[in-house]
């Protein structure tokens, strides 16, 4: 443990300590409207001031951390599997489902996620979509905006990995294609998309922030950061405040996120990673080798 | 030494002499250097490009169109109908003739005259065309009679009681040289009898020049450059910064209260008066939630305006339940704003078969859930105010979901009635009453995308027979309809918003326009 860069690290964890924690931090209900206090400064009963509503802007900032911290990982964790499926399984099959499957996932990448993300919401904003939140069309536009990256990266692990002797030395064994899979061609997919997923996070959080700041993400009286910055906007003059802490909390995020990102595909950080990726390098190289003994054999 | 020292001076006295001169002459040449180099010069904001100013053609700021054209009838204070290009009318009896008598010796700014002929030209490229069928005298258009070389006769095929105030709009009404318009009847050019004449249009800014040959009362100032700034804060800083002369008007450059209280701290000088438009919001006729009368009762009686206009406008508008303010004409009696009722709110629903508290109510199973459309891109500060509405209405029991859409999602489902409840305004004057009537309040009217506040079967009749009552009929029939709307609920009026403007300290003599379609400059003097 104390190789790990914990200065990168804590302020990534804070965040997401502060997210899973927050109805406990709290002070105040942050969408709850006071007309005495409107545009308070900062005091011992609002820590942070209040804004234009009377809102609490400290419980609101708690309060966006969670409901950033929620949309980010649902949407990691739905793009990153949609994004290994996917990609493993054109590397895997190859041929023309492949060159099918490449050919969707470059016209994904082709376009900014950004643009992806806003051109979806505007096909969920129509009636028939309405049965859905706001909240929910943000986190699927944003999930079918993300997962081309991870597509495109597992389905170039798959095909470097299907070269290898290894591989071959299982099939010859008699390996399943899933056993062939899941046991030695995932763990590399995952080893490089886990890594890639916690620099992606930190632009992420900003998307989502953006989004709201184009008011197409999330609903109020929800309380997140890029709704509280353009909201702020009408203010900057007279009460900075309502836009300098949002954006700062925004900013804390999105660079500790990618600080911890570049970190860990630096491999300082994932000692734990690198660990199991050379346990599984290290037991994929025992079943080659057993697999050449069973070949020479054999001969 | 003496007579060194003496010729020395007289030297130094001639070269001081010659260059105290040139100084005092580039000094006394410098105001008109200065002048020339934009003191004389009006600079007014304006939040988007003016365009060619079509006069048939819904494409340019309708601000620009008031000082480049001038109409038969201009709109006066309060409603009042002056003159303008027609010096005096005449409404026959029987409704079906109005008679004009043109002004005499008024030039287009190309020279051309302005006469029956250039009035006959002008009024045939929209009265009788359906695309114009929206404006009351172009539907029941019948012919136009040339009395004399300046006497026109505008024959109906039905009386239309608004139809000297339909002539006060901004377009297609206004009067354009016959010189610029084209074969096909396109307009080529914007020449007007206006006071100003554009010197050129970009997508930066307007240029426009001082008409010297205007019938009217001339600008003190010979030059106005209308600057294209989107960002209001930009406008604002402008302002400080002497880059611009005068920020606001909804339908100009919109100035929010808040920046309007800003700029007031800032030593720039703010001028706000009642508005003439009221935001409304409004409850879908198709939406089955709000067929129920109870939950629009409960909206009407639980949100709570005056904290609205207190903290959201900051003091810069008026609380209402009214759907025009006195400042447009036959606006009907006042009703007193009702106090936000929680209690009253909550009784409304229980009366209406709701059961339920403030955590929320039911009725057969279902949940008091309203869809609440808005769209700050198109309606700036909606946003704000709805999450305002959206607080006080769950504490009644409501769950409100906000849908925060672009314009052009707006566009598409206000006019399908897409929504429980969403925001609207009426048009302010010059087009108000019979303006937002016709259009807002009327099943057949074709508002293309912004939609209707409420419309029904029995709500058509009472309105239609409000706008054909001319004469002594008129105000009542107008009464009954801002009657049937209040006994049915049938809206759910806010607040009208005032006029503000600001300017910087060089302005002096600001007044504001006579409505928010035009630009202002008249008594305006430039330090």
């Amino acid at each position: 443990m104390k190789s790990w860069p914990w200065a990168i690290l804590t302020p990534a964890l804070i965040f997401v300590l502060i997210g899973i924690f927050a109805p406990l931090l709290m002070t105040h209900d942050p969408t709850k409207q006071d007309y005495s206090a409107i545009l308070s400064p900062s005091s011992w009963s609002h820590w942070l001031g209040t804004d234009y509503l009377g809102r609490d802007m400290y419980s609101r900032i708690i309060g966006g951390a969670r409901t950033s911290l929620v949309a980010m990982v649902v949407v990691l964790l739905a793009a990153l599997i949609i994004g290994v499926v996917i990609g493993s399984f054109a590397g895997y099959i190859g041929g023309r489902t492949e060159l099918v499957l490449i050919s969707i996932i470059d016209i994904a990448l082709a376009l900014p996620s950004l643009i992806i993300a806003l051109a979806l919401i505007g096909v969920f904003s129509g009636e028939a979509w309405s049965w859905m939140s706001d909240y929910w069309k943000m986190i699927i536009a944003l999930t079918l905006a993300w997962w081309a990256n991870y597509a495109r990266m597992s389905r170039a692990v798959v095909v470097a990995e299907l070269q290898q002797p290894y591989i071959e030395a299982a099939r010859v064994m008699g390996a399943s294609h899933m056993w062939i899979f899941t046991r030695h061609i995932l763990p590399h997919v995952l080893g490089l998309v886990v890594v890639y997923a916690s620099a992606d996070a930190g632009a992420l959080v900003l998307a989502i922030a953006t989004l709201s700041f184009l008011g197409l993400g999330v609903a109020p009286p929800t309380p997140e950061w890029g709704q509280m910055l353009v909201d702020g906007m009408s203010y900057i003059e007279d009460n900075p405040a309502l836009v300098i802490i949002p954006g700062l909390a925004l900013t804390a995020v999105v660079v500790s996120f990618n600080l911890l990102g570049e970190a860990f595909a630096l491999q300082k950080v994932p000692k734990a990673v690198r660990g199991g990726l050379l346990r599984r390098k290290k037991s994929a190289r025992a079943g080659e080798e057993t697999a050449r003994a069973a070949t020479e054999a054999k001969a | 030494m003496k007579t060194n020292g003496g010729a020395a001076m007289i030297k130094l006295q001639r070269r001081s002499f010659l260059a105290g001169t040139a100084g005092l002459t580039l000094f006394s040449a410098l105001p008109r250097i200065v002048l020339a180099d934009g003191h004389d010069t009006l600079k007014v904001a304006i939040a988007g490009e003016t365009g060619d100013l079509d006069l048939l053609q819904n494409v340019s700021t309708l601000s620009s169109y008031t000082v480049v054209f001038d109409g038969l009838i201009h709109y006066g204070a309060g409603g009042a109908l002056e003159p303008g290009l027609a010096t005096a009318w005449t409404v026959a009896e029987d409704g079906l003739s109005i008679s004009f008598d043109l002004r005499e010796g008024v030039l287009f700014s190309d020279g051309t005259p302005f006469d029956a002929d250039a009035a006959e030209v002008n009024l045939k490229r929209w009265m009788g065309v359906p695309d114009f069928g929206w404006i009351g005298i172009s539907a029941a258009f019948d012919s136009i009679v040339k009395d004399a070389p300046n006497k026109i006769t505008v024959k109906l095929t039905r009386p239309v009681a608004a139809a000297l105030l339909e002539l006060t709009i901004v377009r297609p009404v206004r009067f354009l040289s016959p010189k610029a318009i084209g074969a096909d009847g396109t307009q080529t050019a914007p020449i007007g009898t206006g006071p100003w004449i554009v010197e050129s249009h970009d997508s930066t800014k307007t240029v426009l020049v001082r008409n010297d040959a205007y019938w009217g009362e001339k600008p003190s100032f010979s030059r106005m450059e209308l600057l294209v700034v989107p960002d209001e804060l930009a406008r604002a800083n402008g302002l400080r910064a002497g880059d611009l002369d005068v920020i606001g008007g909804d339908w100009v450059a919109p100035l929010s209260p808040r920046r309007a209280s800003a700029l007031k701290g800032d030593g720039m000088t703010v001028i706000a008066e009642p508005g003439t438009a009221t935001t409304i919001l409004g409850y879908s006729p198709k939406s089955p939630m709000m067929q129920d009368k109870a939950v629009r009762d409960a909206i009407f009686i639980g949100v709570d305006r005056a904290a609205m206009a207190a903290v959201l406008f900051e003091g810069y508008a008026d609380a209402t339940v009214n759907i025009f303010p006195t400042t447009v004409p036959t606006a009907g009696a006042r009703i007193p704003v009702p106090t936000r009722d929680l209690a009253a709110a909550q009784a409304a629903l229980t009366a209406g078969g709701w059961t339920g508290d403030a955590s929320g109510f039911t009725k057969d199973g279902a949940p008091l859930l309203i869809d609440f459309l808005v769209s700050d891109e198109a309606f700036p500060g909606s946003r704000r105010i709805a999450e305002m509405i959206q607080g006080q209405l769950t504490e009644v029991g409501f769950q409100v979901n906000i849908s925060s859409v672009d314009t052009a999602t707006i566009h598409d489902r206000r006019p399908k009635f897409e929504y429980d409840l969403t925001f609207f305004a009426t048009y302010g004057a010059p087009y108000d009453p019979h303006g937002s009537l016709g259009a807002s309040f009327v099943t057949a009217a074709d508002t293309g995308p912004d939609g209707k506040i409420y419309v029904s079967d029995d709500l058509d009749k009472v309105v239609l027979a409000a706008l054909d009552a001319g004469g002594d009929a008129r105000e009542p029939a107008m009464q009954a309809v801002y009657d049937w709307i209040s006994s049915n609920t049938a809206a759910c009026p806010l607040v009208v918003s005032q006029r503000i403007w600001a300017v910087n300290p060089r302005v002096a003599g600001f007044g504001l326009p006579t409505t928010d379609y035009d630009l202002p400059f008249k008594g305006i003097t430039l330090s």
